[in-house]
Parts: C-alpha cells; sequence; structure tokens
C-alpha cells in the first residue's frame, strides 16, 4: 500500500493557501445533509465539533465523561504557543515552523508542521474572542513567556491552567452548538469500534456507560479526536480515563498506526511513593528555570538534604550540560535523572527521586519573587507531598506524559480508512520524535478549529456516499462482536484485578521500552507482554454486569487494548535502528551520550498496518522530505 | 408586563423582594427606635411623641399600609423560599456539617423570622390594635412590662430580632449586588453593630420600662 | 514520614437511580497515609473484588483537581475537610487512625444519584447551553491585542473562570442552589469586553435555567465559598444579580 500524504505542491508558506483554494466546497444548504460523528470532546474534538456544527453540518459529539468539559485537556497547565511576534523578538511563523521540526528530532512532515505555525495566531484571536482569560500585561495587552527552552517569548497562558481555559472555550461553542440543535451529545459513551461500509468509515460502536447497552451510531465521517495513550504505562501524568481503544480498534480496521514508540516522557514530575498509585502529577517544567538538579555525589547517601554539604552535591545537568544546565530538553532532563538513579545516587525513600533545589534562588531574588513565580506549584506539591519545598527542596522524577505516535493522517488529517478523520493527540502528525512544551494545544486547536472544517469538506465533496442505516449488518455485527467481548471479561472470573495486570503491564513497559531502551528489553518485553495477555485473558477478575455502570468493565476493555497495543509499541522500538527525540535506544548514542540519529536509513514514519490476530503487523514507510530545513544533531552542551 | 413578572418571579427577583423589604423593615427598625427613646424622657415626652405621631393623619395611614403591603411581600416570599429550598435537596445528607460559611443568624432565618411574624402580631395586638381613648400608650406599655413574663418574651424577641438583622442585612447587601472587596468588610461590621443595637436598644426598654414601673 | 493508618468507612451504597440506597461499612486497613483519598478508595475496591463483592462507584478523572469530575461528601463536607481541595487531591495524612468516615453523594433534586456516589450534574452543562459563551464563530475574529483589558479586569475574570464545574458548591450549599457556578461563568463573561454585548441576554437565560433544573435559591450562607476547591467569591454572586436586575429592568430582553 502507498502512503500518500496529499501534501499538496508550491513552497511551504504558501502550500495550505493553495490547498485550501484547491479543495472542493460544498454548498452550504448542502452541508446540513451530512452528518459527522467526532469522538471526544478534548480541545481537539470540542473545536472540531463546534467548528462543523457552525458551518452547518449535523455533528453527533461523544466523550467518555460526565461532561464534555472534562476532557484530558483540561489538566493541561503550561500554555500554548503561537507566532503571533507580540514580544517583537523576531518571532514568525517559520521560526515557530523550525523549532517544532528541530524539536521533534526531524521526524516530522515539514508542510503539516507549517500549516500549524500559520494558523497558531488564529487560534489565539479565535480564543481570546469567545472570552478566554489569557494573562495580559498591565497595559492592557496578552503576556507571553518563554518556555520549554525556546528562545523567543511566545507562550500564551492563563495562570497555570492554560489548557482548562482553551478548553472551557471550546466547551461554551459546543455548548452553543448544543443549544442551536446542531450538535447532538452524547456523554458518558465509549467508542468500542468502528464501523466500515463499503471501506468507508460510517459509524462507531459505543457502550453506554451509565445502562451498559451497546449503541451503534451511524455518520457520513468519523473525527477520532481521543488523545493519546500514555496510560499504556499505567503510571502516567493522563488522566485516568485516557486510552488507546479508540485509536487501537479504528488500526485493527485498517486505519495505520504511525510511530507508536514516540511517547514522551517529562522530568518534572512528583515521584512514586508507593504501589498503590494510581497516577502521577506534573510539576511544570517552568520550575527549571530557577531550580536546580541535584543528587548526592556518593551512591547511598542517606542524610537528608540540608546535611550534605555543598561539595559533596552533584549538580549533574550543570556539570555535563554546562551551557543549558538545568534547562535541557525534557529528554535529556529525563534520562540524565534515571541515570543517576541508576548508580544508586537517587534520593528519598524509594531512590527514585532527584532534587529540584530552590535555596539559592531564594537567597538570591528572595522568598517573595519565588513564591510569586512559583506559589501554587509549591502549594500544590506541598498539598501532595507534605514537604515545604522553601524549606526543602522538592523531589522529583520523570514520568510519562504525551506520546507523539498515534493514527497514520495525511495532510487533510484523514487516516488510511476513507472518511476516518483523526485530529489531535490521537494522530501523530506535527511533532516528530519528541514534542516541544505548549504545542499540543496548539495542535488540537489548529487541527479542530483550522483544519478539518476544510478538509471534511473536501472528503465529501469527492466521495460517494451511499445511505447507511444502523440495522445493516456492518452495524448488527459490530455491535454483536463488542456485547460478546464485554460478556467474555466478565465471564473469566479470574484472581487478579484489571489494576494489578494494567500495573504490571505498565512495569514491563516503563523499564524496557521507557526512558532508554536496548534490543535485548524490547525482545524480552515482548514476551513479556504476550505472556500477560493470556494471562489476562485467563485469570482477570471483572466484577458486576454489563447492564449497568460497571468501572471495572470499562477498565477492563481498555486494559485488553493496551495489551496488544504495547505490543506494536515495542515492535516499532525494535524496528526503529536509531535513536530519536522520545525514543533513545542505547545502542545508537553519541559519545556524549546524545540520541544519535541515522538520517540515511530512518527519515521516515513507520506506519503499522494490522494483519490479522496473533499476525506480526506489517510496516510501512512515509519517507521524510526535508526542502526547507537543514537536518543538524542537537548539541545542549 | 410579563417581563416585570419574570424577573421577580425568578429566584433572584425573589431575593430582591426579600431584600428591598428587608432593608425597608431595617429602616423601619431605625425609626422605631428613635421613636421610642422617648419612653427615657419619661411618661409625657413618650406621650406627646405618640400624639405628634398621630396627628400626622393620612400619613401614618399610607406607612402602615406600606408597612403592610412590604409585610405581606416579605412573609410570602420568604415563605416560598423557605418551602423552595426544602425541596431542593429531597434526600438530606446524614451527616452535616459547616464549612465555616453560615453563622448562627443565617442558618436560623426562617425560624427567627417566623418568630419575628408571630411576635408582630401579638406586638400589634397588645399597643397597636387596643382602644386607647382612657389609656396613655405610656400606661399601656408600662402596665404590660410590669408583668416579668413579657419582659422576659420581648428581650428574647429582641434578640432574634438583632440575630435575624444580623444576617439579614449584609445579605440584602449582596442580593442586591453590593459586594465589592473595599466596602464589604464595612458592611459587615455595620450589620453586626445594627444588631447589637436592634437587640439592646429595643432589647433594654422593656427593662428598663418594667424598672420605672 | 509515610504511615499507615486503618479506617472504618461509612459508604453510601445504591445500585442505581430508582433503587433505595443505604450506608454499609467498610474497613480500610493499613492505608498509607501519603494516599490520596481516590487510593484508599481503589484499596478498597481492589479488596471488594478479590472479596467477590461489587466496588464502590466512584466518579474521578484527572486526579489532580482539575478537571471537577471527582467529589463526594465526606463527612458532612464537601469533597472532605480540607479547604481549597478537591476529594483526588485530598490526602490520607488528613485522618487519624481508628477514625470513621461518612461518605455520601452530592445530593441535590437536581443531581440524580446514578449508582453509589456518582451523581448525574447534567443540569449543570444545561445551564451553560442556554449562554454561557460569546456567540463567535470560528474565524473572522479580531486581532488578539485590538482590545486591550485591564490586568485587573482579566484576572478578576481569570479568578471567576477558574471553576471546575465539580458542583460542590451545589452539594454543599443548605438550600442546594446552583449561584456559585453560574456566577463565575456569568461573570467571568461579563467583565470581558468580548462578553458584554451579550451579556443581558446571557444572564437572563442562565438564570432562568437554572430555576428550571430545580435547584435551590441563594439564601447568601457562603457555604458554596467556604467548599469551593478553587475558592471561587460569593462576590460573583453579587456581580451576576447585578446583570440580572440591570437585564431584568433596564435592557430589552424580556
Ligand atoms: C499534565 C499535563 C499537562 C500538559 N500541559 C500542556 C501544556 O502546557 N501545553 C501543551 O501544549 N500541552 C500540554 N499537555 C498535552 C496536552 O494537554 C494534550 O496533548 C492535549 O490536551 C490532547 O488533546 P486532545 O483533544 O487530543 O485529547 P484529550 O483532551 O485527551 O481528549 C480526549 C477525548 O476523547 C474522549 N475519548 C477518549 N477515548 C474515547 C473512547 N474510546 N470513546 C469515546 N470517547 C473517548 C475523552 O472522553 C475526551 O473527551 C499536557 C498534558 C498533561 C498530561
Ligand atoms: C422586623 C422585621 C424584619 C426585618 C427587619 C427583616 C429583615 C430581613 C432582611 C434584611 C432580610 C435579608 C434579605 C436578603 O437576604 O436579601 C431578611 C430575610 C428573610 N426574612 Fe426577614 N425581616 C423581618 C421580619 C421577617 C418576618 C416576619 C419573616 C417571616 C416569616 C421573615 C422571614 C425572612 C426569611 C425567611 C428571610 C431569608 C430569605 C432567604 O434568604 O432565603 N422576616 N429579613
Ligand atoms: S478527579 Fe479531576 S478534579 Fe478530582
Amino acid at each position: 500500500m502507498h502512503l500518500d500524504a496529499k501534501i499538496p505542491g508550491g513552497p511551504l508558506a504558501e502550500k495550505w493557501d493553495r490547498h485550501k483554494f484547491e479543495l472542493k466546497l460544498i454548498n452550504p444548504a448542502n452541508k446540513r445533509k451530512f452528518e459527522i460523528i467526532v469522538v471526544g470532546t478534548g480541545l481537539a474534538g470540542g473545536s472540531a465539533a463546534a467548528s462543523l456544527a457552525e458551518l452547518g453540518y449535523n455533528v453527533k459529539s461523544y466523550c467518555i465523561q460526565d461532561t464534555p468539559r472534562r476532557a484530558h485537556s483540561i489538566a493541561a497547565q503550561g500554555g500554548i504557543n503561537a507566532s503571533k511576534n507580540y514580544q517583537n523578538d523576531a518571532d514568525s511563523d517559520r521560526r515557530l515552523f523550525y523549532d517544532t521540526i528541530k524539536g521533534g528530532d526531524f521526524r516530522a512532515r515539514e508542510a503539516n508542521v507549517y500549516r500549524l505555525a500559520q494558523v497558531s495566531g488564529n487560534i489565539i484571536d479565535q480564543c481570546v474572542a469567545q472570552g478566554v482569560p489569557f494573562a495580559r500585561e498591565y497595559g492592557g495587552l496578552l503576556a507571553n513567556r518563554s518556555f520549554g527552552g525556546a528562545q523567543v517569548s511566545r507562550t500564551f497562558y492563563a495562570r497555570g491552567q492554560t489548557g482548562q481555559q482553551l478548553l472551557l472555550g471550546a466547551y461554551s461553542a459546543l455548548s452553543r452548538q448544543i443549544a442551536a440543535g446542531k450538535v447532538q451529545m452524547f456523554t458518558r459513551r465509549e467508542m468500542v469500534d468502528l464501523v466500515l461500509v463499503n471501506g468507508q468509515a460510517r459509524g462507531i460502536v459505543v457502550r453506554n456507560l451509565i445502562t451498559g447497552d451497546i449503541e451503534t451510531h451511524t455518520g457520513d465521517a468519523v473525527v477520532l479526536c481521543t488523545g493519546g495513550y500514555a496510560n499504556v504505562f499505567f503510571l502516567s501524568t493522563n488522566a485516568m480515563a485516557c486510552n488507546v481503544t479508540a485509536s487501537y480498534r479504528a488500526y485493527m480496521k485498517g486505519a495505520m498506526f504511525a510511530n507508536p514508540c514516540f511517547t514522551q516522557i517529562h522530568p518534572t514530575c512528583i515521584p512514586v511513593h508507593g504501589t498503590y498509585q494510581s497516577k502521577l502529577t506534573l510539576m511544570s517544567e517552568s520550575l527549571r528555570n530557577d531550580g536546580r538538579v541535584w543528587v548526592p555525589k556518593n551512591a547511598g547517601d542517606k542524610r537528608s538534604p540540608d546535611q550534605i554539604p555543598e561539595t559533596e552535591r552533584d549538580y549533574f545537568l550543570e556539570r555535563k550540560y554546562p551551557s543549558f544546565g538545568n534547562l535541557v530538553p525534557r529528554d535529556v532532563a529525563s534520562r540524565n535523572a534515571k541515570e543517576q538513579c541508576d548508580q544508586g545516587k537517587g534520593v528519598g525513600e524509594t531512590g527514585l527521586a532527584v532534587y529540584l533545589d530552590f535555596r539559592d534562588a531564594i537567597n538570591r531574588d528572595g522568598k517573595d519573587v519565588i513564591a510569586q513565580k512559583y506559589g501554587n506549584l509549591f502549594q500544590m506539591y506541598e498539598k501532595i507531598t507534605a514537604d515545604n519545598p522553601y524549606e526543602k527542596p522538592m523531589m522529583i522524577y520523570p514520568a510519562v506524559h504525551y506520546t507523539m505516535g498515534g493514527l497514520w493522517v495525511d495532510y487533510n488529517l484523514m487516516s488510511t480508512i476513507p472518511g476516518l478523520f483523526v485530529l489531535g493527540e490521537a494522530n501523530f502528525s506535527d511533532h516528530g520524535a519528541n514534542r516541544l512544551g505548549a504545542s499540543a494545544l496548539m495542535q488540537g486547536l489548529a487541527d479542530g478549529y483550522f483544519v478539518i472544517p476544510y478538509t471534511i469538506g473536501g472528503y465529501f465533496a469527492g466521495a460517494k456516499l451511499p445511505k447507511v442505516s444502523a440495522d445493516q449488518t456492518e452495524f448488527t455485527i459490530a455491535a454483536k462482536e463488542a456485547d460478546i467481548r464485554t460478556k467474555r471479561l466478565l465471564s473469566i472470573n479470574g484472581k487478579r484485578t484489571v489494576d494489578d495486570i494494567h500495573r504490571e503491564l505498565g512495569n514491563i513497559l516503563w523499564n524496557y521500552c521507557g526512558m532508554a531502551r536496548n534490543d535485548a528489553g524490547l525482545t524480552k518485553a515482548r514476551t513479556l507482554i504476550q505472556s500477560l495477555r493470556s494471562e489476562f485473558w485467563e485469570n482477570v477478575r471483572v466484577p458486576g454486569s454489563d447492564k449497568d455502570i460497571n468501572q471495572s468493565l470499562e477498565r477492563a476493555g481498555r486494559v485488553a487494548d493496551f495489551l496488544e497495543f504495547s505490543e506494536l509499541m515495542v515492535v516499532d522500538a525494535l524496528t526503529r535502528r536509531e535513536s530519536c527525540g522520545g525514543h533513545f535506544n542505547e545502542a545508537f548514542q553519541t559519545e556524549e551520550n546524545e540520541a544519535r540519529r541515522d538520517d540515511e536509513n530512518f527519515c521516515h514514519v513507520a506506519a503499522w498496518e494490522y494483519a490479522g490476530e496473533g499476525k506480526d503487523p506489517v510496516f510501512h514507510k512515509e519517507p521524510l522530505v526535508f526542502e526547507n530545513v537543514k537536518l543538524t544533531q542537537r548539541s545542549y552542551k | 408586563m410579563s417581563w416585570f413578572v419574570n424577573t421577580l418571579g425568578s429566584s433572584i427577583g425573589k431575593k430582591l423582594m426579600m431584600a428591598i423589604s428587608g432593608l425597608s423593615f431595617c429602616g423601619f427598625l431605625v425609626a422605631h427606635l428613635a421613636g421610642n427613646l422617648f419612653i427615657y424622657g419619661g411618661r409625657d415626652a413618650f406621650n406627646s411623641y405618640a400624639t405628634h405621631l398621630h396627628s400626622l393623619g393620612p400619613l401614618v395611614t399610607i406607612a402602615e399600609l406600606g408597612l403592610l403591603t412590604l409585610a405581606l411581600i416579605h412573609v410570602l416570599t420568604g415563605a416560598t423560599l423557605f418551602y423552595e429550598n426544602l425541596q431542593s435537596r429531597p434526600q438530606r445528607y446524614a451527616v452535616n456539617k459547616s464549612a465555616g460559611g453560615r453563622t448562627i443568624g443565617s442558618a436560623t432565618m426562617p425560624y427567627t423570622g417566623a418568630f419575628l411574624l408571630l411576635f408582630v402580631i401579638f406586638h400589634l395586638l397588645n399597643f397597636h390594635f387596643v382602644d386607647k381613648t382612657h389609656i396613655t400608650i405610656f400606661d399601656i406599655v408600662s402596665k404590660s412590662f410590669s408583668h416579668p413574663a413579657y419582659v422576659v418574651f420581648y428581650v428574647l424577641a429582641m434578640i432574634i430580632a438583632g440575630l435575624h438583622v444580623s444576617h439579614g442585612l449584609w445579605s440584602a447587601f449582596q442580593t442586591l449586588g453590593a459586594n465589592h472587596p473595599k466596602y464589604m468588610p464595612i458592611i459587615m461590621m455595620l450589620s453586626l453593630v445594627f444588631s447589637l443595637i436592634v437587640g439592646i436598644g429595643f432589647g433594654f426598654l422593656p427593662i428598663y420600662i418594667s424598672l420605672i414601673a | 514520614m509515610t504511615k499507615t493508618i486503618n479506617l472504618t468507612l461509612k459508604v453510601w451504597r445504591q445500585p442505581s437511580t430508582e433503587s433505595k440506597g443505604g450506608f454499609e461499612t467498610y474497613h480500610a486497613s493499613d492505608i498509607s497515609t501519603d494516599m490520596s483519598f481516590l487510593e484508599m478508595l481503589d484499596v478498597v475496591n481492589e479488596k471488594l473484588t478479590m472479596d467477590g463483592k461489587e466496588p464502590i462507584a466512584f466518579d474521578h478523572d484527572c486526579r489532580e483537581g482539575i478537571c471537577g469530575q471527582c467529589g463526594s461528601v465526606v463527612n458532612g463536607r464537601a469533597h472532605g475537610p480540607e479547604k481549597g481541595t478537591t476529594l483526588c487531591q485530598l490526602h490520607m495524612r488528613h485522618f487519624s487512625d481508628g477514625d470513621t468516615i461518612a461518605i455520601e453523594p452530592f445530593r441535590a433534586r437536581a443531581f440524580k444519584v446514578l449508582k453509589d456516589l456518582m451523581v448525574d450534574r447534567s443540569a449543570l452543562d444545561k445551564v451553560i447551553q442556554a449562554g454561557g459563551y460569546v456567540s463567535v464563530n470560528t474565524g473572522g475574529t479580531p486581532d488578539a491585542n485590538a482590545i486591550p483589558i485591564s490586568k485587573e479586569i482579566a484576572d478578576k475574570a481569570m479568578d471567576a473562570a477558574a471553576c471546575i464545574g465539580c458542583g460542590a458548591c451545589v452539594a454543599a450549599c443548605p438550600n442546594a442552589s446552583a449561584m456559585l457556578f453560574v456566577s463565575a461563568k456569568v461573570s467571568q463573561l461579563a467583565l470581558l469586553p468580548q462578553g458584554r454585548p451579550e451579556a443581558a441576554r446571557r444572564v437572563t437565560a442562565m438564570v432562568r435555567t437554572m430555576d428550571r433544573m430545580g435547584f435551590g435559591n441563594c439564601s447568601n450562607e457562603r457555604e458554596c465559598e467556604a467548599e469551593c476547591p478553587k475558592e471561587i467569591s460569593i462576590t460573583n454572586i453579587a456581580r451576576m444579580n447585578r446583570e440580572f436586575f440591570k437585564a431584568g429592568f433596564f435592557s430589552a430582553v424580556k
């Protein structure tokens, strides 16, 4: 199968304009004849559903939570990038494009990323018009900060709750369309399958999480905005309901999965403190602007931090990266923290943490200045750990945070299944092998507000879409299969809980497919996953019935898919014989322990095709062509 | 006029009626207390104040009708709110605990209110709807307060009135939308002072009269 | 330092909306004081599952205090005893060994119990749908810096916008009123110039819908403000009242 990314011709900066002009239009009166299924109400899904409804399409929108406003996007703290150049620091579309491509370690498509930069400014305009209360300067204009090591200040923020405010903006637009009758909202529904008719995506199967009913819904196109799969690691910074089910089911129906091994580990999270732990909490990256990262010089030093004299501390990031110091990118900071802990220098009860110390910053700037900058973060930290970071250094450790991989999409955001579009974190499109801070929010909203409204019209204008009904066999069979699967999960009645198995899966991935990978570990992980999967289907215990609310059953379904998907991740990691961004294979590193890319052989997107149960997935390659940037090696020394 | 009914009939509209009528009562209480202070001037001073007041003729009637209307509004709306609020949580909590927002005054508004209604009726029957052709108002009052039970009941009623306005006054400002970080502390303080004035100011009168009687 | 405690839980169990519920007693032993309240419930649920019983259903998602999905009434307090804290961010170190903890769902006529501690809060969405938005379509908006907004106003709007829609204000209000929730949205949009053009229409529609949904009336008892995990102020309620009177008496909105 040939992967056609459908990248428009012409110079980079003109591609999107040209494409918009060339896309066929749908007559406004005809738009209401189309019905679009949008799964997910995060930034991507919320903005897409609202914008499509505004255009006149009939939209059906679905989410797992009790209201669309609670999608995982709500938790994003730091901010959203846009190339507005409000700070007059020489930012531009081109610079944002370049930073994103380079940050992604040259594993993303030029055309997509350039378009992202181009529409980034519109997003801010849109959000302000919706009443999103971004931070402002005394003069009344919008404030910006520099984020994630960027050289320009292009990040817009709303206190530490940017994701919340952006999502509430999209949710308000969605609510308006629900009130107008243009969006039909289905909350507490979990998509468990995709339905194809004549090879086109024409509907979904969902489980009603209140009644337990398996429902089928038809449409002329399906837009998946179901977020990332970081929860495959069990512990991550993602919300509890984040899952791979929707994407994985689409994959099983023929949508290709791209770069599943590209996962991002965030360096500043609150460390794990016990086996009961259910999720990890991110502490904003901005802390590294003033905090100094260190461990004791001697392995096994169990003294309390204030007892460790300056000479016996190792500020390892400052030592190894004199010019960037504590501000090295996420992957570098994370790997170094792990390395220190592996050498037995980790601190805290578990030995899986490093210090992030504000002592010097407080001495330099005073407590008040530090409190103004980080007060709410310090408070949050104290709430969780009962330690006061003004007095005792914070303890941090890396945690899984974001997944760059996702369903493969072309320039129109359409997957390899006609009529199945994928937006937001669920697709693979814009971040390559590593995502820069504050650009996931930008991408989700770009996809939903400014890309899909145009490209879906292009699809409708060119597609033959005969009427379908939920009574058709394609739908009844899919519903039946979903029902059988649910019943099967309930009937096993084994000896291990769903969480117990999920936790074990997480450990396998964290140890062998996490921050640093090697062939032996990955190979081992694959067998471990396979046997865990068999154990799951023989020994899991899912209590309750399928006819009412059953949260164990919901989790069981998700974990079953994680158990399948994780193997794909490992296979992808094994196949990519290089290190890049979030994928670090120890066999491929420079003398300075940096990721060593292999641009000659691996400058491509790895897209995996489902081959059937028990069969190895089929590899496809979309070569990445760089015409506008020069591929360079990152160096933060 | 449907807009008028819609606005006043809404939850916030009902509170508006409570606030305006309640504030008017507070105003009335101030006037009433000022008048009652004549008692400290002795029998003649108080009686001449009463005569003076009644010489205003129709103005008094208008004020009385106004007060009656406000009372009807306050009582009927208050009763409606109380009933609706009961309905809004059909299944109560097994454990109730305050997070620190409510005060004794706020938590007892409907009950102190209901008590005040009974008190006002009693009070009017006692001192207002009585034949005053052969006896001065001062004598009626001092005769009543020579019974200790009367004194106790009145003092109690005034404490309850104080409690009602301790929440009522600032609450009315909040309802009317007059909440500003700069002024709210002052309004809160004013409520407290006002409730003390009502409680002590009115409450001391029966005691004083019983002492001189 | 980590230590463990033993607790007695009295948990409201109710199989469905229609069925009658009641309290069940469970023992939670060896609970680490570093656990969050929900992690403590996870532990209890794991045990219930292995004992062949149905685990306790409770809503949650982000577990970091921002999505607003979690929430129960713990010992008479919405989201438990800590100020400015959601249930998922409440840690067990705030309890002592041997404590008995009563856990009930948020209760209000407008919030039906779905199962155990899970309630239906869709009434809040209905209120937002009535007008909690600025009527702008995607595209065609002016430059974000076209209208300067003073920092003071922007900050106030943000204070109001911090609402996570958890419904604790309703749960904590002696009258089960939703005024704090509704006023937070009305305030945010009434403060910002972008929200002014339809301010009158918005507040009227939202208040009427709120009333229709069966919430109680506000008696200014301030329990909502005291219990709100985001510490949203009742000055927003005062602002909404002003907006409502302005709209009702001085605008063209009927
Ligand atoms: C703690 C944290 C902080 C972050 N901070 C930032 C930041 O500062 N800046 C930044 O740019 N990015 C940040 N990110 C990343 C960013 O928040 C996410 O990548 C982004 O919000 C994803 O949006 P989305 O719309 O694609 O998906 P989500 O917001 O995850 O939404 C997924 C939606 O799909 C629904 N759904 C999922 N599965 C199903 C199913 N099977 N059936 C039905 N519905 C389903 C869910 O109910 C939900 O509505 C952060 C992430 C985390 C975890
Ligand atoms: C001297 C007499 C009275 C005065 C000065 C007075 C004053 C007030 C004031 C100022 C308020 C606050 C309104 C608001 O919150 O906006 C109030 C509330 C209330 N009053 Fe009175 N009142 C008096 C008598 C009564 C009576 C007789 C009743 C009885 C039935 C009553 C019942 C109530 C109730 C129930 C409330 C609370 C309404 C609510 O917040 O839901 N009051 N009163
Ligand atoms: S689970 Fe999201 S706020 Fe508690």
